[in-house]
């Protein structure tokens, strides 16, 4: 036992010891399954899940007559180009009003952060129900107003932006403080020198403001992007597709598909890959831009 | 009036419509919490009621004792309990181990491992959900807790957390530790990770809120009532079309609390944890 131990006590040795695990676990966990999704996209898997037949691309040939499918990536895009736009220049825009610390700012902050810290299952049933076209207060307001009944998570062509706003509601707050922190590193000076100049606020903020956080933005951009590409929770709480489909999100489809009672795990996999080939492209695409502005 | 002044009146001018959006905000996060929150406290005929009041009119803890009643929501808070403690104390230990690891140690095949750890991080969840399931199913662990944690214990990003806060720690502090005869485990456990503390309590932070919220992997890997956690179990029952909104409103509220506790003690951690990501790009 001891020459066991004095044998991994070696600094080169131990650091093995020290990898094993997180190694273990991210290779059974992460590596692997990306390698059976790709895999597993070419087989047609029955829900016993005892067998699997090779079918080649039919998967996805079927995918890309699939209407469902096809609608569920258009819900999908719908819904990013709707929340990362708002909430990459918004957030940004509302971060600048807050980055002095004082006593107002930072309660602002605290307060704009609270949904992020929240679960999509409170979110979700919070707005459910504020929403709700009997009962929600949201209604009231509208009614005391002189407006009519707006049924807002059961209207085709409404509901998209409804559970956009949700979304956007839930997480705004975590771009908004990311924001805040990148402008409060950036040197005072700039803003004298600005200010000597005799630049205002506004000038300030789109010639040394904005140039100077260029990275953080790309960030933001590119993680929201990727998790809009994502997006799941909010959906399955809210309307879970509804109605007609027309807030089906891919990964809502996908998910729907795997664990279903009459689940299609080949199939599913096969439109993880290609929801995969998308975020990857996106996210390269962004990453080129974003070396090309140096 | 001269020409400081005249900047300190056009600023008042463009502060009231600024201040004015910000409030707006600020009322637009915090209403729905509150209307929840109040909402709670209501009986279910106040909830239903037309029109529907702010403050409740009744107070009542009628549907914190329904939720129980629907849906065991104690068993779901215990399986939230174990799925988030669990999931926090083994990935404190292992993501710092190997974030040390790299940090501190030369060894072969160094790179090699950093672009894997790396590479998973490029990989999303929904995209290895379908497979990650099956995993867990053919190692016997579905619907268990162990399934439950295990594959989210391991995550790269806090491994890169773990190594840059160990990158701060002067090599020679474990130098002279190893000739005071401490043990390359010892050195780690007693002497680098007291050093780290703000990096493990913003991990410890992160995973909570993270796991606590989780909705997804529990839907997923869990299937009899008794292993629900609070997030899914919640869901599912809102998911039902006969709901009893005093209850679900209660159960809401149930979830959010630790969190917001969490946020009360922890603000700091969590916002550096999370906006840290975003600077070192």
């Amino acid at each position: 036992m001891k020459e066991i131990i004095r044998y991994w006590n070696k600094p080169s040795r131990s650091a093995y010891v020290f990898l094993a695990p997180s190694i273990i676990l991210l290779t059974l966990f992460s590596v692997i399954p990306l390698l059976i999704a790709f895999a597993l996209s070419l087989f047609d898997v029955p829900i016993t899940m005892d067998s699997a037949t090779f079918i080649g691309i039919e998967n996805f040939v079927e995918a890309f007559s699939d209407s469902r499918f096809l609608n569920s990536l258009k819900v999908t895009a719908i819904f990013t180009l709707l929340e990362v736009p708002l909430q990459v220049f918004g957030a940004l825009v509302i971060a600048a009003f807050i980055t002095k610390n004082n006593m107002k700012n930072k309660f602002l902050r605290a307060v704009y952060f609270l949904p992020v810290i929240c679960s999509a299952t409170a979110i979700g049933i919070m707005w459910k129900m504020i929403l709700h076209s009997n009962i929600g207060f949201v209604t009231a307001v509208l009614q005391t107003m002189g407006l009519g009944k707006i049924n807002f998570l059961n209207t085709p062509g409404l509901t998209i932006f409804v559970v956009s706003f949700i979304s956007i509601w839930r997480s705004f707050g975590i771009s908004a403080i990311i924001y805040v922190t990148a402008i409060q590193q950036v040197s005072g000076s700039l803003y004298e020198a600005a200010e000597m100049d005799g630049a205002g606020r506004i000038r300030q903020f789109f010639h040394i403001t904005v140039p100077s956080i260029r990275p953080t933005f790309w960030y933001i951009l590119m993680t929201r992007f990727a998790g809009a590409l994502q997006i799941f929770d909010i959906i399955y709480i809210t309307t879970n597709g509804g109605p007609n489909y027309t807030t089906e999100s891919t990964v809502s489809y996908i998910y729907a598909k795997a664990f279903s009672s009459r689940s299609s795990m080949g199939y599913a996999s096969a439109m993880s890959v290609v929801l995969f080939v998308i975020i990857m492209a996106a996210t390269v695409i962004m990453y080129r831009k974003m070396n090309e502005e140096g | 009036m001269n020409g400081k002044s005249a900047k300190k009146v056009k600023n008042t001018i463009i502060g009231i419509p600024v201040n004015l959006v910000l409030i707006v905000l600020a009322l637009l996060v915090l209403i729905p919490i509150i209307w929840m929150t109040f909402s709670a406290f209501k009986p279910e005929k106040e909830i239903i009621s037309w029109p529907p009041t702010f403050i409740p009119a009744v107070l009542t803890f009628q549907n914190f004792a329904d939720v129980q009643d629907r849906i065991n929501i104690v068993r779901y808070i215990l399986n939230s309990v174990i799925y988030a403690g669990g999931t926090t104390l083994l990935a404190v230990i292992i993501n710092s181990m190997a974030g040390y690891a790299y940090a501190f140690y030369e060894f072969k095949g160094k790179t090699g491992l950093f672009l894997m750890t790396l590479a998973t991080m490029m990989v999303p969840f929904q995209v290895i959900m379908v497979p990650l399931f099956l995993v867990v199913f053919k190692m016997g662990m579905y619907d268990t807790y162990w399934g439950l944690i295990i594959p989210r214990v391991a995550v790269a990003g806090s491994i890169f957390m773990m190594r840059a806060a160990f990158s701060g720690i002067p090599k020679e502090l474990a130098e002279a530790a190893r000739i005071d005869g401490l043990s390359e485990y010892g050195i780690f456990w007693r002497i680098m990770m007291p050093q780290v503390k703000p990096a493990v309590i913003t991990l410890i932070i992160l995973s909570i809120n993270g796991s606590w919220n989780d909705l997804l992997w529990p839907m997923i890997v869990t299937s009899s009532t008794e292993m629900r956690t609070l997030a899914n179990g919640l869901a599912l029952f809102v998911g039902q079309n006969t709901i009893e909104y005093g209850a679900a409103f209660a159960g809401a509220l149930i979830s959010l609390l630790p969190m917001f506790a969490l946020y009360m003690v922890g603000q700091k951690y969590f916002v550096e944890g999370m906006a840290g990501a975003g600077l070192k790009g």
